[in-house]
């Protein structure tokens, strides 16, 4: 009986793990099975025609990379800022629990929620319609608790000593930071900016009322009504009438590329990530 | 100055959140003038003659969150009780992996199979039922399910993984089995864990939008006489999030009443998401202590 249950719990949770990795082969799979044919290097330099029948999504991979560029460097600042905030300035630990506790929450909120704080502030109130700028905006605000909470953990890595070996050679908090922290830490900018970018890329919610069209955008010339073409936005248009089979193909290329893209995003991050791993497993 | 630079930007991005919650109070207001409760507990939307009752759409994004929760719950626990307990660490890291890009994969990719292939599985499966098509509560719910089953996976994984291996040597001396051990020595331990690994899946799932808008059907005033007919599930019905994706909230602004509704939609979103998310970090927090 007791020998019975032993096999059958891991029996079971086995066949449970199996599922959940077949899900992600078996979602690859498809994609890639369907999508590939449809990908070569036309597809990535032609814009598109006929409505997504033919042609390719030059300008909508270049429409992603505009937004993806200014997410960051909006993103960048205000992430370091409140990653050090958190850890070197903020003194008392209420303080920062109420910090960390807000990013948590900030993490936690829905993508289209975003989408539609840009379309009051941005497109209405700061009255530039739909531009690439806003959609930059929203989703570097969506970015920043993913950046910071990686940055943070970072920081609390950096042996003690280091920073007492800094400070007994008289440097102060600043220079610290400076010297000592942020080279040290570098690494969870990257690879909270990387993960970041890669949920960014795929988002159609933030970008759908702030910042994207379906066609007719190329680079954009301003703030004002400058809208840019979008990857992820392309597929969801199409995905909603994907009856005529030319277009399946395309669709399913561009959502190859796009899965391509965020899955690259994710595994750079990767080596990083498992550093971390292992070292909070010693 | 360094400090002054960190508080500055620490205070724009502080400033941006205030003004995202202050801004969904704010534009909300008319409606609850215009419908008070009714706007909550109200049946009926319909925007052309200003009834704004949202119940149907919180009735099915509750639906389809627990439909996606009693899914993936069961699959997620046993992958996580797989890699935590029974897998070596190198195998581990490799399945966390794995697992983990799942979680990557863009909402409108998983909304591309749900439009494809899940919808007509779906419609096959409950033919019997007579379903009017694929798009349904259920198929909104099945998609979600596959979503958050990375969440569910990693932070079950880490929660067990989190109760010390010294417990476990002391069990497995005192001669219970491995699944003995699993059963009434990690998974009590790592309780609270596994319950905020279930309710942060469940706050991604009620706030997904673009695939659940892909498969749900997006039909108004879809409310069963009886909350737990299971009829219902195999209707289309229309999510807080896949309203908000809809066209209708371009044509609501400019009259505030209308756009009040839309934005109270958010709001509430905002509430629902925020409770459960707060509530799952609180519980996994005070586990680790």
């Amino acid at each position: 009986m007791r020998k019975s249950l032993d096999f059958l719990l891991a029996t079971i949770t086995a066949f449970c793990a199996l599922v959940a990795v077949a899900l992600l082969v078996g979602l690859v799979a498809v994609i890639a099975q369907r999508g590939g044919p449809a990908v070569n290097w036309g597809f990535l330099t032609e814009q598109i025609r006929l409505v997504g029948a033919a042609g390719g999504i030059f300008w909508n991979l270049v429409g992603t990379l505009i937004l993806l560029a200014s997410a960051l460097v909006v993103c960048l600042p205000l992430s370091v800022g409140l990653a050090l905030v958190e850890r070197v300035w903020l003194q008392r630990e209420g303080s920062r629990r109420l910090l960390r506790t807000l990013l948590y929450t900030l993490n936690g909120v829905p993508s289209i929620v975003f989408g539609l704080f840009g379309f009051v502030v941005f497109v209405q109130w700061c009255g530039w319609g739909k531009s690439w700028l806003s959609g930059g905006l929203v989703l570097a605000l969506m970015m920043i608790p993913t950046v910071t909470v990686s940055l943070i953990e970072r920081l609390k890595a950096v042996p003690a000593k280091y920073v007492e070996a800094a400070a007994g050679l008289g440097l102060n908090r600043a220079q610290i930071v400076w010297a000592v922290l942020l080279p040290q830490a570098w690494g969870g900018v990257v690879t909270g900016s990387l993960l970041g970018l890669a949920r960014a890329a795929g988002e159609v919610a933030p970008i759908m009322f702030t910042a994207t069209i379906f066609a007719g955008a190329t680079l954009p010339k301003g703030i004002k009504e400058s809208p840019v073409l979008s990857l992820p936005y392309h597929i969801f248009i199409l995905a909603q009438d994907s009856f005529d089979p030319s277009v399946g193909s395309k669709l399913w290329g561009a959502a190859l590329v796009l899965l391509a893209l965020v899955l690259f995003l994710s595994v750079i991050a990767l080596p990083s990530r498992l550093k971390l791993h292992e070292e909070a497993n010693v | 100055m360094t400090r002054a630079l960190s508080w500055f930007f620490s205070l724009v991005a502080l400033g941006a959140v205030a003004l995202l919650v202050g801004v969904f109070v704010w534009q909300s207001l008319p409606v609850w003038h215009h419908e008070g409760w009714g706007y909550v507990t109200g049946t009926k939307w319909f925007f052309r003659q200003k009834e704004f009752g949202t119940l149907p759409m919180i009735y099915s994004t509750v639906i389809v969150g627990l439909i996606a929760l009693v899914l993936a719950a069961p699959l997620g626990f046993g992958a996580a009780i797989f890699t935590a307990e029974y897998l070596p660490r190198r195998a581990r890291l490799a399945v966390k992996v794995l697992i983990e890009l799942l979680a990557g994969v863009p909402s409108v990719v998983y909304g591309l199979l749900g439009i494809l292939l899940l919808r007509d599985w779906i419609y096959n499966l409950f033919e019997k039922f007579e379903p009017l098509s694929g798009d349904t509560l259920l198929t909104a719910g099945v998609l979600l399910a596959v979503m958050i089953l990375p969440t569910i996976v990693t932070l079950s994984d880490d929660a067990l993984r989190g109760v010390s291996s010294a417990q476990r040597r002391a069990a497995r001396g005192l001669g219970l089995t491995h699944a003995e051990t699993v059963l009434s020595i990690a998974i009590p331990q790592a309780k609270r864990g596994l319950g905020a690994a279930l309710l942060l899946a469940l706050g991604r799932a009620l706030g997904e939008t673009i695939a659940v808008f892909l498969v749900v059907g997006r039909q108004d005033n879809n409310m069963p006489e009886h909350i737990f007919s299971l009829r219902a599930w195999l209707e289309a019905g229309q999510t807080i999030t896949s309203k908000l994706g809809g066209s209708e909230t371009n044509i609501a602004y400019g009259d505030p009443v209308h756009w009040g509704a839309m934005i109270g939609l958010a709001l509430l979103l905002l509430i629902m998401t925020g409770t459960v998310t707060l509530l799952g970090t609180g519980f996994g927090k005070r586990s680790d202590a």
